[in-house]
């Protein structure tokens, strides 16, 4: 089975970075594609998610590469093999500045189409500078797509040409798009982009094993406009979200009722609204926190894709939300599968993520002189020592450049899962009466609402009663303590496929399993 | 729990070698020894004061019995103690605070201490039972007889209760018993 993900739009951005954290902790399909659309390249939304996708290719080819560190095929750390153009976001509009009126050639057009042109759009979003994107103005959107062709050279659509031809060819191919409702990309993109993959589906004359899904984001968070230097400008207005919601769902009954776009949707949103401290109208500034219900749509994605999801022949709906109380559980996040429990595989990747942040990344980073005093340990005989050791220069090799180099991209990447955690419970229930206590993670980080580049800030060091209160990490009845994942990994059996520094991160992981 | 029960029966794989001659030797106390036999006569020349005995009448012979049970006594008390102790250390080491790289060291104080105060009980346990007038043999005991019991003992029992403590210490925190992290990493 061959599936596909699109993120539409600062919210489709920002669902991939959710669903990636999910991928790493073993909740992903085999293999996937991974891609965006947004207008605003320079997205903050956008740029962090194409960091952590490219981290995360680097890593797990690094770590699953079977003449050198090998996690083995049973691993769930990592487990989705997951692809990506060399650039992942597609721009619907290309060169410098575009503006609406340079895309559809207003100056060439009839005059009676001019006049039509005037009637639906007004002149400041026909001048309006479309490099920072849509500024919520699906209308601005929806023709700018439309005027885009879809052509088989493009490398973004090439994908989805592959997915249909893949279908012909008889494999079950899965097309997944996440967008929000309210936007100005998403909102326009979502539809435009399903019913563009319907079109060449429909050309090529598949007819099975073809299967589009999405996840709608409908308002899960709002922020406040400041007063000053905004006239005459274009910007997503919050006030507006509701409308924009309702003409969208209206439009959407009505596309549902008569057209089956879809085979499953996934829809979801918030309330009460998480109120955003920070404004920006786009670019490289507009950095929002990951928010819970972003998670929503990036285990339905997960679901879609999963084996064990039987896709009927009719369009199904289906309503993502959480329990009445304003208190957000473990038990709110919904299972991938009967056999994917999402809260098991998260708090495990995130207690990897502390244990390999704190305790076994630090000792294994720096020269062979500085690790050596571990090599009697045997944690490191086990997992490091064997494994890392070349028998032709009769060493081991821990210290070595390629080794460091892993050992150091994993440490990163497990700072982004801590930053990713906190900043989602800290920033969703943000001036709200909402109470989000999956993790404790005040012991080891601190939170700044207003500093949109970093918000979370993770402790480069912990003291041992900071250390200690890691059996407090996860918020449940029952926890591991340090002591146990180092018990766990002298203990844990090693897959015989497993190689290199992937014996000991696979070991790592599975011993933070509850 | 795998993780302690795989300790003990290593515990008892390091114990065995010399808790089986432990066990031997006190079945052979409790069966009685004939007066020929080695071990006899190696008491009656080294252990015991021949000399008194004949000075008071008596012989080997009279004796023995007295002194088969003191030896049978004294060492199933060391064999229980040593048992005791060396699984009381492999257990107990599997909840000692081992919980980041490089900790294991610091917990050979502990295995230090721990293993002074066996020493000491295995100790105590042969003074006593060489100085107590609740087992008669103890008069017929030489002085020199005395110290080979007590040294014998400790040397035999520490030896019986570090193979154990070897084998069945919790693998991550073989640091901190001696030599103990020179083992193969997957035992």
């Amino acid at each position: 089975m061959k599936n596909f993900i699109i993120g539409i739009g600062g919210t489709g951005a920002k669902c991939l970075e959710h669903l990636l954290h999910c991928c790493s902790a073993g909740l992903g399909p085999k293999n996937l594609w991974a891609g965006m659309v947004d207008q605003d390249e320079a997205n903050g939304n956008v740029s962090r998610t194409k960091i952590l996708l490219s981290k995360y290719m680097n890593l797990r080819t690094s770590l699953r590469n079977e003449a050198g560190h090998d996690l083995a095929k049973d691993s769930n750390l990592f487990k989705t093999h997951i692809t990506a153009n060399n650039d992942a976001v597609w721009l619907p509009l290309k060169g410098a500045d575009p503006t609406l009126e340079e895309v559809i050639h207003y100056e060439l057009l009839k005059p009676e189409v001019k006049g039509l042109m005037d009637c639906l759009y007004d002149p400041d979003e026909l001048k309006q500078n479309l490099s920072e994107g849509f500024r919520a103005r699906p209308n601005i959107g929806a023709a700018a797509m439309l005027a885009t062709t879809a052509n088989e050279d493009d490398p973004f659509w090439s994908q989805v040409y592959k997915a249909i031809d893949a279908a012909r060819g008889g494999e079950e191919v899965r097309v997944f798009i996440i967008s929000s409702i309210f936007g100005g990309t998403g909102a326009s993109g979502f539809p435009n982009i399903a019913r563009r993959i319907k079109q060449i589906q429909k050309e090529k004359n598949v007819t099975s094993n073809f299967h589009l899904g999405g996840a709608l984001m409908l308002p899960y968070f709002n922020y406040e406009v400041p007063e000053e230097n905004m006239e005459g400008e274009l910007y997503a207005k919050p006030e507006e979200f509701l409308d924009q919601t309702k003409g969208a769902l209206q439009y959407y009954a009505k596309l549902f009722e008569y057209d089956k776009i879809f085979d499953q949707v996934y829809v979801t949103g918030w309330d009460p609204l998480t109120k955003l401290p920070n404004f920006k109208m786009g670019g490289n500034l507009q950095n929002n926190p990951p928010l819970f219900p972003e998670l929503y749509a990036a285990l339905g994605a997960l679901k879609f894709f999963s084996a064990d999801n039987k896709i009927s022949d009719t369009q199904e709906i289906f309503h993502i939300g959480k329990n009445e109380s304003n208190e957000i559980l473990w038990s709110d996040i919904p299972n991938v599968s009967n056999n994917l429990n999402s809260k098991d595989n998260i708090s495990n990747l995130i207690r990897f993520a502390f244990s390999y942040n704190w305790m076994y990344g630090p000792a294994l980073t720096g020269s062979w002189s500085k690790i050596k005093k571990y090599e009697n340990e045997n944690w490191f005989k086990r997992l490091i020592f064997k494994n890392t050791y070349n028998n032709d220069t009769k060493a081991c090799e821990v210290g070595h450049e390629q080794n460091q180099e892993v050992i150091l991209s994993m440490q990163e990447y497990c700072q982004d899962v801590l930053t990713w955690i906190t900043d989602m419970q800290y920033s969703t229930i943000a001036n709200t009466d909402q109470k989000m206590d999956l993790i404790i993670s005040d012991f080891f980080s601190e939170f700044a609402a207003k500093n949109t580049s970093t918000r979370v800030t993770i402790k480069e060091k912990l003291n041992a009663a900071e250390k200690n209160q890691f059996n407090t990490l996860i918020n449940d009845s029952k926890n591991l303590k340090l002591l146990n994942i180092m018990s766990n990994i002298c203990y844990k059996k090693i897959n015989r496929d497993q190689k290199g520094l992937g014996v000991f991160m696979d070991i790592l992981f599975r011993s933070c399993e509850q | 729990m795998i993780n302690i029960i795989r300790s003990l029966i290593l515990t008892f794989i390091g114990l065995g070698p010399l808790a089986i001659l432990s066990i031997i030797f006190i079945i052979t106390m409790t069966a009685g020894l004939g007066p020929d036999s080695g071990i006899a006569i190696y008491i009656g020349d080294y252990i015991i004061n021949s000399e008194s005995l004949a000075d008071a009448g008596d012989d080997f012979e009279d004796v023995s019995a007295y002194i088969f049970k003191f030896f049978r006594d004294l060492n199933i008390s060391l064999l229980f103690l040593t048992v005791i102790m060396t699984m009381g250390w492999s257990v107990g080491s599997h909840y000692l605070n081992i919980d980041a790289p490089g900790k294991a060291k610091i917990y050979f104080i502990h295995w230090a201490i721990f293993t002074a105060i066996f020493s000491g009980l295995v100790f105590a346990i042969t003074f006593y039972f060489t100085q107590s007038t609740a087992y008669q043999a103890q008069q017929f005991l030489t002085g020199s007889g005395k110290t080979q019991i007590v040294l014998g003992s400790l040397v035999f029992y520490v030896l019986m209760y570090y193979a154990g403590v070897l084998l069945g210490t919790a693998r991550f925190a073989r640091s901190s018993v001696l030599l103990a992290n020179k083992l193969p990493g997957g035992f």
